[in-house]
C-alpha cells in the first residue's frame, strides 16, 4: 500500500489510512516510498495543486512564496475581511476594554505564533535562535493563559515593565485567581484573556478575574453593546479594538464574551465560548433558561457557588488540551489486549441500564461503551472529564451526582457515578434512573475486580509512566514495521531496533527530519492521538505555542469561507507546521523551522503509516457511541 | 436513593442480590442511611471525613452533587451500626435534588457553622423540609459545627438547644477541625437508633 502524501488524490489509497483497517499490511518497500516521494519532491506547491485547484489558502499562498515566512499581511487582510462582517464601526463602539497601553502602530508579528509583545518583524533565522536560547530560561517561568506567551527571552524583559506582576507560578494552581480585582485595577486590565458570563439583563454570572459582583457595571456595559446591535436587528459576532478582540456568544438569556490579546482567531475564541456554556449546561441544565423567563433579573451566580474551579481548569485546558478545538477525545497508549478487557467489563455492565460507562486516566479514555444509539459527543466528554477532575471531592470518595450532557440532552439531568480507583485512574457510569446508586456500585465493584485481576490497572500506570508516542521513534528506515509492535509502544524503543546514530543526531531536537510534534485525528472514530513533546518544545509556554499555532491552523484549515482546504504548509520564525486534511484523517505537524519541506513531507506519511501501524493501541476502535 | 437500609427492588438491576449487603440487618448489626444537610462550607464533608477516616483537611473541597462513605461503629453492647452516609452538596443548585438523598434516609444530621448566622437560618430551612418530606420517623440531629471558632461564634448554643428540643431533634456542638464531639455525634445518634424486633 502506498502511503505517500503525494499519492493522496486517490481515495482508494486514502482509505488505507482508514485506522479501522487491519493494522497488519505488510510494510511498504522502501524504494515504493521514495519512487512517491520523488513524484512529490517537483511540486513546489507541497500537494495542494494535486489536491484542490482552489485550495488558496494561508498555506498555499504562503507556499508559492518558497518559504512562508512572514505570513503577517496575508493574515491582516482575512482579518479585515471579517471585520466587515462585524457591525459597522463597532471598533469605535468598544472603550478599548482593557487597558489600550499597548502601542499602536508597531509591527507585531502576526504569524500563528504567540508573540504578544510590540516588535519589528525580524527574519526567521534570528526569532529561531532565540526561541532555542530561551527554552530553558523560559521553562521555569510556566504561567496561566495569557501571561507569558512572549517566549523569546530579549522581548521578556522589555515586556516585564507592562506584563502581569504576579509571574513565576511554578504550575498551575486551580480555583479562582485575583478575586479581589475588579475593572479599576490595572492587574486586572493587564490580563490577556478574560471570559465572562453575564445574563441578558447584565447580571455578572462569572468572571475568569475579579469577583463578579464588582465587575456589574463592566458587565452592563458588554450587555449594552450586545443589545444594541440586537435592537437593530443585527447580532455582534466580534469587535477589534486595537489590540484586543471581543467576541461575544449569545445563547438565549445567557450571554457569554471573551476579551482577549492573545492573536487567537475568531472561531477559537468563540469555540472555547461554547464549551465554557456547554460547562455550565453540564452543572444545570439548559432549564435554567427558565429561571429568566420568570425573573428576568434573577440572578444565576449563587447557582453556580463552588464551580469556579470547574471554569478555570476549563479555560486552562484550552492552553494545553488540543481536544478542546479537535473537537475529538484521546487515548491512553494501551495494549490491544488490556483494552479488550476493559471493554468487555465495561460492555457487560452496561448491559444492565448504564447509558454510558467511561474508564478514563486523567483525559485520556482507557476504554467507553454505550448503549444501544447512545452516542457521547467528544466535547460532551471534555466537558464531563473537566468536571470531574477540577472536582476535588470526587477523589475523596465515590460519589453520586447529577450531570447533563449539553450535546446529548441538555434539557435533562444524568445521574453520574464517579469513583477513582488511583490517584490518576475513574470511573464514569452514567444513568437516566436517579435511584441507581446502589446498582451503580455494585457494577463498579465487578468493574474493579475484573480491572485488578486482569492487570489493567497497572497497564495503565505503566503506560503513565511510558508515555505515548514519541517523534524519535517515528520509524526512518526500512525495518519492518509491524515488528515494532509491542504490548507497549513504550517498549519498541528498543535501542536494537533503532540505529543509534540517528537517535544522536537527533538529541535534543525533536525526531527525523526536525519532527517536533504531530497530531493524528481520526475522522471516523473522532479520536486523536499526539506524540509526546520533544525537547525543542519542553516547557509549558512552547507547547502552549504550540497548541495555539494549531489551534491557528485548525482554524484555517476549517475556514468556512476560503476552505476547507486539504493541505497546508507554514514556516515562521517558530516553526514549520504542516497540515494534511483527507476524508479519513487530519495531521498536524510542527517541524524545526529550517527544516526542509521535502524531508518534512516524507516524515509526515511516515508518521501516518506509523499511527496505522500501532492503531489499535492508540486508539479504541469499534467504540459504538460515536458511530452515529 | 430509593435504597435505604431495607431491601432495594431496583428493576434495573441486574439478577440475583442487586446489592447483597444491603440486606435486612440482624438486631446486632444494624445498617442505617444517614444523610448530611446544611448550607455550603458548614463542615459537613469534613465531620464526615473526620468521622469516617480521623481526617481534617483545612483546604475546602466543594462536594459535588453527594459523596458516599460508610463506617461502621461498635457500641458498649455490643451491636455494631453501619452507616452508609451520604455527604450531600450545600450549593443551592443541589437544594432541588436533595429528595434524592435523603428519601429514605432513617437519620438526618443538619449541619450549621456557629460562625454563621445564615447557615443557622439554613439549618432551620432543612428542618422544616423534613419534616414536610422526610421519613415520618426520621431521626433529626443538628449539629453546631466549628465549635473551635468561639470567638467567631454568632449562634449561641442556647439558640441551637432551643430550636432543637423546639423540634424533637437532638442537639450537639463539634469540631472537625479538632474531632471534638464527632464521635459522640454518630454514637449519640446510634444510641437512637429503634432496635429491630424480631430475631
Amino acid at each position: 500500500m502506498s502511503s505517500g502524501l503525494s499519492s493522496l488524490s486517490s481515495s482508494d489509497e486514502l482509505d488505507n489510512f482508514n485506522p479501522r483497517t487491519s493494522p497488519t499490511t505488510p510494510p511498504k518497500p522502501l524504494e515504493e516510498e521514495l519512487a512517491s516521494l520523488a513524484l512529490t519532491l517537483p511540486h513546489p506547491h507541497l500537494l495542494s495543486d494535486q489536491e484542490d485547484a482552489n485550495g488558496v489558502s494561508d498555506g498555499s499562498e504562503a507556499d508559492s512564496n518558497g518559504l512562508g515566512i512572514q505570513q503577517s499581511d496575508e493574515e491582516m487582510r482575512v482579518g479585515e475581511v471579517c471585520e466587515e462582517n462585524v457591525v459597522g464601526n463597532s471598533a469605535s463602539m468598544v472603550q478599548e476594554p482593557t487597558g489600550g497601553s499597548d502601542g499602536a502602530g508597531v509591527v507585531w508579528g502576526r504569524t500563528n505564533s504567540e508573540i504578544e509583545v510590540d516588535r519589528p518583524a525580524s527574519p526567521s533565522s534570528s526569532g529561531y535562535a532565540g526561541e532555542r536560547g530561551s527554552s530553558s530560561a523560559s521553562s521555569g517561568r510556566s504561567e496561566m493563559d495569557g501571561v507569558a506567551e512572549d517566549e523569546i527571552q530579549e522581548l521578556r524583559d522589555d515586556d516585564a515593565s507592562i506584563g502581569e506582576n504576579s509571574n513565576s507560578v511554578p504550575s498551575w494552581v486551580p480555583g479562582k485567581r485575583h478575586g479581589d480585582e475588579d475593572d479599576a485595577s490595572i492587574s486586572w486590565r493587564k490580563r490577556k484573556k478574560h471570559f465572562f458570563i453575564l445574563s441578558h439583563s447584565g447580571k455578572p454570572i462569572y468572571s475568569r478575574y475579579g469577583d463578579e459582583h464588582k465587575l456589574a457595571g463592566f458587565s452592563a456595559s458588554l450587555q449594552a453593546i450586545i443589545s444594541f446591535v440586537e435592537d437593530g436587528g443585527d447580532r455582534v459576532k466580534w469587535v477589534k479594538a486595537g489590540k484586543h478582540q471581543v467576541v461575544f456568544l449569545v445563547k438565549g438569556p445567557i450571554y457569554l464574551v471573551c476579551i482577549s490579546c492573545t492573536e487567537e482567531p475568531y472561531e477559537s475564541l468563540r469555540g472555547q465560548l461554547e464549551l465554557i456554556y456547554g460547562q455550565m449546561i453540564l452543572i444545570l441544565t439548559k432549564s435554567v433558561n427558565r429561571c429568566f423567563e420568570r425573573n428576568p433579573k434573577f440572578d444565576m451566580t449563587s447557582l453556580l457557588g463552588g464551580t469556579d474551579v470547574v471554569f478555570s481548569s476549563l479555560i486552562h485546558s484550552f492552553g494545553w488540551n488540543p481536544a478542546t478545538f479537535l473537537h475529538a477525545y484521546t487515548c491512553l497508549p494501551l495494549a490491544y489486549g488490556t483494552r479488550q478487557a476493559a471493554g468487555a467489563i465495561l460492555q457487560d455492565v452496561a448491559d444492565s441500564g448504564i447509558l454510558f460507562a467511561i474508564l478514563m486516566c486523567k483525559h485520556k479514555v482507557i476504554s467507553l461503551v454505550g448503549a444501544q444509539k447512545a452516542s457521547l459527543h467528544p466535547d460532551d466528554m471534555v466537558l464531563l472529564a473537566n468536571f470531574v477532575m477540577s472536582s476535588e471531592s470526587f477523589r475523596m470518595s465515590e460519589s453520586f451526582s447529577p450531570i447533563c450532557l449539553p450535546r446529548y440532552n441538555p434539557m435533562a439531568f444524568l445521574y453520574a457515578y464517579v469513583h477513582y480507583f488511583d490517584v490518576n485512574t475513574y470511573l464514569m457510569l452514567l444513568t437516566t434512573n436517579s435511584d441507581s446508586f446502589y446498582h451503580l456500585k455494585e457494577c463498579r465493584i465487578r468493574i474493579e475486580t475484573v480491572l485488578l485481576k486482569s492487570n489493567v490497572l497497572s497497564e495503565v500506570q505503566r503506560s503513565m509512566l511510558d508515555g505515548g508516542m514519541h517523534v524519535e521513534d517515528v520509524p526512518v528506515d526500512s525495518l519492518p514495521r509491524y515488528r515494532t509492535i509491542s504490548p507497549h509502544l513504550g517498549q519498541q524503543r528498543a535501542p536494537s531496533e533503532f540505529p543509534e546514530r540517528f537517535k544522536e543526531s537527533y538529541a535534543g531536537m525533536g525526531g527525523p527530519g526536525g519532527l517536533w510534534h504531530f497530531i493524528y485525528r481520526s475522522i471516523y472514530l473522532d479520536q486523536y492521538v499526539s506524540s509526546e513533546f520533544s525537547s525543542p518544545v519542553s516547557s509549558r509556554q512552547q507547547q502552549k505555542r504550540l497548541y495555539r499555532a494549531y489551534q491557528n491552523i485548525y482554524a484555517s484549515m476549517h475556514d468556512k469561507e476560503i476552505g476547507p482546504h486539504k493541505t497546508q504548509f507554514r514556516r515562521d520564525e517558530n516553526y514549520v507546521l504542516l497540515c494534511w486534511v483527507t476524508q479519513d484523517f487530519e495531521l498536524y505537524a510542527a517541524f524545526d523551522p529550517l527544516a526542509d519541506k521535502a524531508l518534512a513531507i516524507k516524515i509526515c506519511n511516515r508518521v501516518c503509516q506509523w499511527i496505522k501501524d500501532v492503531e489499535n493501541e492508540v486508539f479504541l476502535l469499534g467504540a459504538s457511541p460515536f458511530s452515529w | 436513593m430509593g435504597c435505604s437500609s431495607s431491601v432495594p427492588d431496583r428493576a434495573s438491576g441486574r439478577s440475583g442480590g442487586l446489592n447483597p449487603e444491603n440486606n435486612a440487618a440482624d438486631s446486632k448489626n444494624l445498617r442505617v442511611k444517614l444523610v448530611l444537610l446544611g448550607d455550603s462550607g458548614v463542615g459537613k464533608s469534613c465531620i464526615v471525613l473526620r468521622f469516617v477516616r480521623g481526617q481534617f483537611d483545612p483546604t475546602s473541597k466543594v462536594t459535588v452533587g453527594a459523596s458516599f462513605l460508610s463506617q461502621t461503629i461498635a457500641l458498649q453492647d455490643s451491636t455494631t451500626v453501619k452507616f452508609e452516609i451520604w455527604d450531600t452538596a450545600g450549593q443551592e443548585r443541589y437544594a432541588a435534588l436533595a429528595p434524592l438523598y435523603y428519601r429514605g434516609a432513617a437519620v438526618a444530621v443538619i449541619v450549621y457553622d456557629i460562625t454563621s448566622s445564615d447557615s443557622f437560618a439554613k439549618a432551620q430551612y432543612w428542618v422544616k423540609e423534613l419534616q414536610k418530606h422526610g421519613s415520618p420517623d426520621i431521626i433529626l440531629a443538628l449539629v453546631g459545627n466549628k465549635a473551635d471558632l468561639q470567638e467567631k461564634r454568632k449562634v449561641s448554643v442556647q439558640d441551637g438547644t432551643e430550636y432543637a428540643e423546639k423540634n424533637g431533634m437532638f442537639f450537639i456542638e463539634t469540631s472537625a477541625k479538632t474531632a471534638d464531639n464527632i464521635n459522640e455525634l454518630f454514637e449519640e445518634i446510634a444510641k437512637r437508633l429503634p432496635r429491630p424486633t424480631s430475631s
